[in-house]
């Protein structure tokens, strides 16, 4: 579902034209009225809606695209580093270059995990490919973690091998050439999809309290993690204040707080973007994966730099390039941390942190018919995709068909969780 | 009915909880039959739940503006309550638990003592076997961990428990043994290029001693020593990548000796051919651990039930005089032995669905599915 604001008139505060692409799945536009009694709040039209990615398809072929580049740019500077290796038989080029082919690697596996994740959903894999992504980035953050183990190896090597046969000018010469190549990659990966939000794909969910409630401040935290796109500042915030006039019936809603809450402390850009209860993560977790990699490559290269600067500034003092290297590859390690978190809470089939639980739990306690709710379990298959499933407890002379619409309503309205199985039981 | 309601929200959270050592803290009481709370809810039904006011934080950068509820010098005693905390769980563990800490501080230990050594002395073989161990003994120290915490009931973050935690270093365990297969077979390619100039023969001693340090871990995992093995609680999954993971160890250094050894004899190419033989064997070895765990962290549906059954079952269900259609049936695993699924059933209107309810639980429960979500619609 994509709401698709027309640029200009993001920077008048008139009315917008609002194009509603109104899909297949017409059931995630429920009507905010007493639902008649065979609303389509619970009906999913098609076999495994949302749970395969053709929705999600120009994003995801996006993401592919980048990536494809990415692997190519990354060959070609490998094989101009292996030619040049070879040449001047020097070690340090060819190691440098077994980087790069780690770099490939990594994204290799994103690759796939990115592609494999649009596989169409059978009845032995119910909830579709989308784990896949979430495995793949495990396996590339623990690459990650293995190439930081291996540099430390290497500069413990150096530091043995007294005979000075480590030349720090050609170390620096090398690592610095590689730096360019991941700067050069890493606002590759990053830098695009923030024309994405140019075009109003984020804006998505109509009821959602994405936006809404961000006051406008919202876009603008991402897009200063977005290395600063100024313009697209300007957009966002035009569309925050007239988002805010239209979607009145939901000032009422206890969110505002936890987003504010947000715009103090959100670092991780993928975290301050899933808190916004957008339905698709803006930066795809194995794009992120391939991202962290890259950007764990030139954090090292720094380090690699400031060794052999070091070495050939003044050879006797070895020790620091290991010092050196030990502080960037805990600072590398530092970066993944993050991204690990999230993958583990997801493997865990823990509650999202977007998701909060006790406003959940106190609306759905709240709500007419509504006795009692218990095992509630709140789980996501993805970073941004969420699965709930609950037994509500409703009073014996309840109608059970309108409280499950409700119930439904409710969590899809406030929480944007579109797959919601409830079990609905009379005490 | 507000009064019920008022009645649920009633603060208790005993003190001196134990799992205040852990950095988790539960802000929920949840009572739920098939897995039974820590400690019983004093409200009269025990399908209501009870809300704190000011619950502790279940997460540490939680974004929900409620006040954190601090107990004094609690955060100082954080570190030193974690170490001891994880000593009496080790203390109180299971056997096996006790025998993957005795190896693990084995491992560190003579690590520690290669490392030293090898800077030292000057020796890049020794310091490279070093750091390899050091890997090892952190991938066995996250099953240890996990070993230690599946043992925590659910709370409100981890609503299906934490014995998932299991399989994910079961995983991390089998992710290991193909990277160290793949590096194997990376220096049997790298032994082939290069002269047998300079053979590390000083290794010996170290292969000795690291293989009779796994030789002893596959003692103390033996009933696991096998490639193939049918899964009944996810700690098998965890015991079984251990013992693998010493197994594959002792291999490796098994076939350092050997390639000494044939070296000795004057043998050609014998690292090439003995690298890249254990190279193979750890892969096989360790293949079918990476793809029983990878599908259960991907959430295919139980392995050990056949597809066809759940085909009969929706059939029969829908078989029923009073359903019309049986929809969305999905169902994964959670640790092996504990399956879950979820299903929508469309039935004629004005039927009651204690009976629907209780059929298709029924039918489901023989199957092996212990945790069903029935969604019933009314046409």
């Amino acid at each position: 579902m994509e709401r698709h604001n027309s640029p200009a008139s993001a920077s008048h505060s008139q009315v917008i034209e609002v194009n509603i692409d109104i899909d297949r799945d017409a059931s995630s536009f429920p009507p905010i009225s007493n639902p008649s009694p065979t609303s389509n709040n619970k009906a999913c039209r098609g076999g495994t809606c949302d749970l395969s990615y053709s929705k999600d398809s120009p994003e995801r072929w996006d993401s592919m695209r980048k990536l494809v580049i990415a692997v190519v740019l990354c060959i070609v500077f490998m094989t101009v580093e292996v030619i040049g290796g070879i040449k001047a038989n020097s070690l340090a080029i060819l190691t440098d270059a077994a980087h790069l082919l780690s770099d490939v690697a990594a994204f290799m596996i994103s690759l796939f995990s990115l592609w494999a994740a649009g596989w169409e959903a059978n009845p032995r894999q119910s909830y579709g490919f989308f784990r896949i992504e979430i495995l793949g980035a495990l396996v590339s953050i623990q690459m990650i973690w293995l190439l930081a183990g291996i540099l430390v190896y290497e500069a413990i090597v150096r530091l043995i091998h007294d005979n000075g046969e480590v030349k720090g000018f050609l170390m620096f010469a090398v690592s610095a050439f590689g730096l360019v190549v991941n700067i050069i990659m890493a606002l590759l990966l990053g830098h695009d999809h923030g024309h994405g939000h140019g075009h109003g794909h984020d804006h998505g969910h109509g009821h959602g309290h994405g936006h809404d409630h961000d006051h406008g401040h919202g876009h603008g935290h991402e897009h200063t993690h977005d290395h600063g796109h100024n313009h697209e500042h300007e957009h966002m915030h035009g569309h925050g204040h007239e988002h805010q006039h239209e979607d009145q019936d939901h000032e009422a809603n206890t969110f505002p707080t936890k987003h504010q809450h947000d715009h103090s402390h959100s670092n991780d850009m993928k975290e301050s973007l899933i808190k916004k209860g957008n339905k698709k993560p803006k930066r795809n977790i194995n794009v992120h994966s391939a991202y962290l990699h890259v950007l764990g490559d030139s954090i090292q290269s720094v380090g690699v730099m400031v060794g052999g600067a070091v070495i050939w500034y003044k050879p006797e003092w070895k020790i620091i390039d290991l010092i050196c290297t030990l502080i960037f590859s805990v600072i590398v390690l530092l970066t993944t941390i993050k991204m690990l978190r999230n993958i583990l809470e997801v493997l865990m089939e823990s509650t999202p942190r977007e998701i909060d639980t006790t406003q959940l739990e106190k609306g759905l306690c709240a709500m007419n018919g509504v006795v009692a709710i218990h095992e509630l379990h709140i789980w996501a298959i993805t970073v941004g995709k969420v699965l709930l499933s609950c037994h509500v407890i409703i009073a014996p002379d309840a109608d059970a068909d309108r409280v499950l619409d409700e119930v439904l309503g409710y969590i899809r309205r406030d929480f944007n969780i579109s797959h919601a199985t409830i079990q609905i039981e009379r005490h | 009915m507000q009064e019920k309601k008022d009645a649920m929200f009633s603060y208790q959270f005993p003190d001196g909880d134990r799992r205040l050592a852990f950095s988790r803290q539960s802000s929920f009481r949840h009572w739920d039959p098939p897995l039974p709370s820590p400690s019983p809810s004093p409200s009269p039904s025990p399908l209501l739940r009870s809300h704190s006011f000011k619950p502790y934080l279940a997460r540490s950068d939680s974004t929900v503006g409620m006040p954190l509820l601090e107990k004094p010098g609690q955060k100082d005693a954080t570190w030193v309550a974690l170490i001891l905390a994880a000593v009496r769980g080790v203390a109180n563990g299971s056997r096996p638990m006790k025998r993957l800490a005795l190896m693990i501080s084995l491992n560190v230990a003579y690590s520690m003592i290669e490392l030293l050594l090898g800077l030292f002395t000057g020796r890049v073989g020794l310091v490279s076997d070093a750091f390899h161990l050091t890997f090892g003994c952190g991938i066995l120290t996250f099953s240890l961990f996990a070993m230690g915490i599946s043992r925590k009931k659910p709370d409100e973050t981890y609503t299906y428990g934490y014995k998932r935690l299991e399989v994910l270093a079961a995983f991390t365990n089998a992710l290991f043994l193909l990277f160290l297969s793949f590096s194997l077979a990376v220096e049997a390619l790298h032994a082939f290029m290069q002269d047998e100039s300079e053979h590390k023969h000083y290794l010996i001693v170290s292969a000795v001693t690291n293989l009779l340090v796994n030789l002893l871990g596959v003692w103390f995992f033996r009933s696991y020593a096998r490639v193939n093995i049918v899964y009944w609680k996810p700690e098998d999954m965890n015991y079984h990548s251990v013992c693998l993971h010493v197994l594959a160890d002792s291999i490796r250094s098994a076939g350092l000796i050997l390639a000494s050894w044939f070296l000795t004899l004057g043998v050609e190419n014998a690292e090439v051919l003995c690298l890249g033989i254990v190279s193979v064997a750890v892969f096989m070895l360790v293949l079918p651990l990476f793809k029983a765990t990878g599908s259960i962290l991907l959430q295919i549906a139980p392995s050990n039930i056949h597809p066809s059954a759940f085909n009969k079952c929706s059939r029969q269900i829908a078989s029923l005089e009073e359903v019309l259609e049986v929809s969305q049936a999905r169902f994964w695993e959670l640790v092996p032995g504990y399956s879950i699924g979820s299903l929508s059933v469309l039935v004629k209107k004005g039927v009651h669905e204690d009976r629907i309810l209780q059929h298709v639980n029924g039918l489901y429960n023989d199957l092996g599915i212990q945790d069903l979500t029935v969604q019933i619609d009314y046409k």
